[in-house]
């Protein structure tokens, strides 16, 4: 039980993040592997954000007059997380708007059929 | 100590930005103007940068950026090694901008414009950040902005490359960011120089890993041979003036991040081993494809791949005389591909196609254009007296000073790709010169916005083949930054 | 075969980070930046909500790249989908209670979204999260009142000017003060009040503004695809 209450958000984390490599590994399908690499961003996000977690910590806000900044979560992952999570967001509208034309070109999404560039 | 005033060098990153933020509305205003942009952004980089050269031989300069104190706001460490890849960068992008005038003339020209104003922006944040979370944002810029660009033609290949090279660069960069995840897990810090004086050796367990992640992370942008399937679809599909600046700078600017990382904050000497041997596989690899293909940017674009592991190899040595090597051939490879995707661009523009036989006898048609060509190819083989051969020639005396069997026949087999690479060269050389071509059509040259490029390409080309001794000064300081952890915490940290 | 190898490599790297998370306390102490933050941060940017003293203070710089990032992104989508050929649909005209309860939600989404931005040093929230508030309820009326489209030109100019501002705000504080690259250089103000920490809440209203208008521009050519 101790275990697995110190690494719950690790074993989720690393979860998405096997999850989403296995999808981008092994799936041919565009959309799939699109939604494979949102899996793997949000568990790379859930990892980041996971490392400033602190027990019976509050938000890092001085919104009352009494709080004591030592027991405050740590603000950097949440700011790192920030940046990646719209960064993945740019990302995504690339690739999402990619498979339109891409569809529109081939009409397959399936990456396997689309062979015209080989080494 | 009297103080030197200096044009601080955030504005390498800002002015560039501020301009490309600028041009969607000079789209409504003066439309005619917004291709002038990139130039003049990237001109006042170069001036910037070369009128820093003489305060950084000196000493490093930290630009602090949001805050005063060091390690817990972000910095620019603006050191010789740095200072050199942004000198590049910004020669290339203003030559490559002044090419792109007449070049680009199909698609959405004032997206093009920005897109490629944000790739050479944000490879200037790479090279000149201090911080490694920095590192990936700026990261970031350079490769969204590239995946854009190679779809931008909007053609089959185009978007297939570019699907192909937005997956594995995606991944590469959550890799990357999973390493930083690990190391400020374990330092608390973000900072290079902070996380370098924390971390001593990288022998542990704990730190291969994120060290892994980060390397594998970064060898996929910078091409390195288990992770470089994208590169001749992205390079071969992309605009030639794209093509260009991707090989010329975008790889080698995550190699420089790469070697940064690995010199600098891990210090891990054993590592080079493997790195050796995997530049080495690289460059046979890349010279082998390169030798059976028939479409003439494939053909460059594996040479690229070549040419990187060459950079590889000659870093991985981790002496002085080896990084000053890998510095000069990283200079002399973006001269040489750059002015040979240039070439071809308008090669291919007469033509129409991008087969090498459909070139017979553009060498009296286009004169220049070959001639400019040629005088790329010979330097990238090495021949003397351009600046190939000088590169070429520091990195075998760096391995062979090493004294040891193992790297006198890694030097063999590079020898023998430097044979395979005039083998192919010389093959587009004939076709250029020596073979008749069909049709009678009359001289007609590139454009001369196209050719002043070139030139300029070809003049630098020659000047640094027969007098590298004006840069080798700041080569050797460049290596030794790069090499000396030391005295890059004490600059940065005081 | 493909899936075995797959899984090999998989395991691989899980026993590499469970090594590596090992050497990681889990939830007991707070890491050695970000305890500095929580400790000077409000002291030094004057803004109550730490998290946005970093974002727009100790690491603004990384939000510039960040927000290029975006901007990047809707540039790129644009001209990735400019070439294709516009086809017509027939597009089902929305129900009269969707089509009016939307228009009358809209304001109210705007009107929350500016609050977001504006309140981003005093409690959760900020040009991003506003933004994307923004973008939502642009979505709204591109799903309930077919046709309606958002002003082209005055959506390109306040992406520019938001990023601008960021920008000429970054140079200012090159000539005053301490001069460094986005120096707080205004006022700090008392804590906890809406006008304080100097130029966090200006970049964070022009952030909502870009972030917004940068969304709604995803959303335009997307819709525009579809």
């Amino acid at each position: 039980m101790d275990f697995l209450y110190n690494y719950i958000y690790y074993i989720g984390a690393f979860g998405l993040i096997l999850i989403g490599l296995y999808i981008l590994l092994v799936k041919h399908n565009l959309i799939k592997m699109i939604i494979g690499l949102s899996i793997l961003e949000t568990g790379v996000n859930l990892f980041i954000i996971t490392l400033g977690y602190l027990d019976n910590g509050t938000a890092p806000i001085f919104s009352k007059e009494n709080l004591e900044s030592n027991m405050m979560v740590d603000p950097v992952p949440q700011a790192l997380v920030l940046t990646a999570i719209v960064i993945g967001l740019a990302v995504l509208a690339l690739a999402l708007s990619l498979a339109i034309r891409l569809y529109d070109s081939f009409k397959t999404l399936n990456l396997k059929k689309i062979k015209e560039q080989k080494w | 100590m009297k103080e030197i005033t200096y044009i601080n060098p955030v504005l390498l990153i800002a002015v560039p930005l501020a301009l490309a933020f600028i041009i969607p509305i000079l789209k409504f205003v003066w439309e005619k103007s917004i291709k002038w942009i990139p130039v003049a952004g990237f001109l006042f980089d170069l001036i910037v940068s070369i009128t820093l050269i003489p305060i950084v031989l000196q000493k490093n300069i930290i630009v602090k950026i949001g805050g005063t104190t060091t390690p817990f706001s972000i910095n620019l460490v603006v050191g010789p090694a740095g200072l050199l890849l942004s000198i590049m960068i910004s020669l290339a992008g203003f030559l490559v901008a002044i090419y792109a005038l007449k070049y680009i003339q199909e698609g959405d020209k004032t997206k093009y414009h920005i897109l490629f104003m944000l790739l050479l922006t944000g490879a200037i944040g790479v090279v000149l950040t201090g911080d490694i979370f920095n590192l990936f944002v700026f990261f970031e810029v350079l490769c969204i902005s590239s995946y854009a660009l190679v779809g931008y033609l909007g053609n089959r290949a185009g978007i297939e490359s570019s699907i192909k090279y937005l997956i594995q660069g995606s991944i590469g960069s959550s890799l990357l960011l999973v390493g930083i995840g690990l190391i400020y897990g374990q330092y608390g810090t973000l900072n290079m120089a902070d996380l370098a004086a924390q971390i001593k050796t990288a022998d542990s367990i704990s730190l291969f890993v994120p060290m892994f992640f980060m390397i594998t992370g970064l060898g996929i942008e910078a091409a390195i041979f288990p992770l470089n399937s994208w590169l001749p679809d992205a390079h071969s599909s992309a605009p030639s003036s794209i093509s260009a600046v991707l090989s010329g700078i975008a790889i080698e600017v995550g190699l420089y991040a790469m070697m940064r990382i690995l010199f600098t904050i891990f210090a891990a000497e054993s590592f080079m081993g493997f790195l050796l041997f995997l530049g080495v596989i690289t460059l046979l690899i890349g010279e082998m494809s390169a030798f059976s293909q028939n479409n003439i940017k494939r053909m460059l674009a594996y040479s690229s791949i070549g040419q990187i592991g060459l950079i590889v190899f000659a870093f991985s040595i981790a002496t002085a005389s080896g990084l000053s090597g890998g510095f000069f051939q990283m200079i002399s490879h973006t001269l040489n591909k750059a002015l040979l995707f240039l070439a071809t661009g308008f090669m291919i523009y007469r033509t129409g196609s991008m087969e090498i036989s459909s070139f017979r006898g553009l060498g009296k048609k286009m004169p220049l254009t070959a001639l400019f060509f040629t005088i790329g190819t010979f330097s990238i083989i090495g021949l003397p007296p351009f600046v190939g051969f000088a590169s070429k020639f520091l990195i075998f005396k760096a391995a062979l000073a090493k004294q040891e069997l193992l790297f006198i026949i890694l030097i063999a087999v590079i020898i023998l790709t430097t044979v395979i690479e005039g083998a192919y060269f010389f093959r587009i050389i004939q076709t250029l010169y020596f073979k008749e071509s069909d049709d009678k059509s009359s001289k007609q040259e590139s454009a001369i916005t196209a050719l002043i490029p070139m030139f300029i390409f070809a003049l630098l080309i020659l000047i640094l083949g027969i007098y590298p001794n004006w840069i080798m000064k700041f080569i050797h300081s460049a290596a030794s930054e790069l090499l000396n952890k030391m005295s890059y915490l004490r600059s940065v940290l005081g | 075969m493909k899936k075995f190898f797959s899984l090999i490599l998989l395991i691989i790297i899980v026993v590499g980070m469970i090594y590596t998370i090992h050497q990681i306390p889990f939830g007991k102490n707070q890491s050695k930046i970000g305890k500095y933050f929580v400790a000077n941060g409000k002291d030094e940017t004057g803004a109550a909500n730490i998290v946005t003293s970093v974002v727009v203070g100790y690491r603004s710089f990384d939000t510039l790249g960040e927000v290029t990032v975006l901007f990047l992104a809707a540039i790129g989508l644009g001209a990735i989908l400019t070439t294709t050929k516009k086809q017509n649909h027939d597009i089902e005209k929305a129900s009269l209670i969707l089509n009016t309860g939307c228009r009358f939600l809209f304001p109210l989404v705007l009107l929350f979204s500016a609050y977001i931005f504006i309140h981003g040093h005093l409690s959760p929230g900020g040009g991003f999260q506003g933004g994307a508030v923004v973008a939502s309820g642009f979505l709204l009326i591109y799903l309930a009142c077919p046709g309606k489209r958002i002003n082209k030109v005055g959506n390109t100019i306040s992406e520019s000017v938001g990023g601008l501002i960021f920008i000429i705000l970054g140079a200012i504080g090159l000539f005053v003060g301490d001069r460094y690259f986005l120096a707080n250089f205004l006022p700090k103000g008392e804590l906890n009040t809406l006008f304080s920490a100097g130029i966090i809440p200006i970049i964070y209203i022009a952030l909502g503004f870009k972030v917004g208008s940068e969304l709604n521009s995803v959303i335009d050519k997307m819709m525009e695809e579809s």
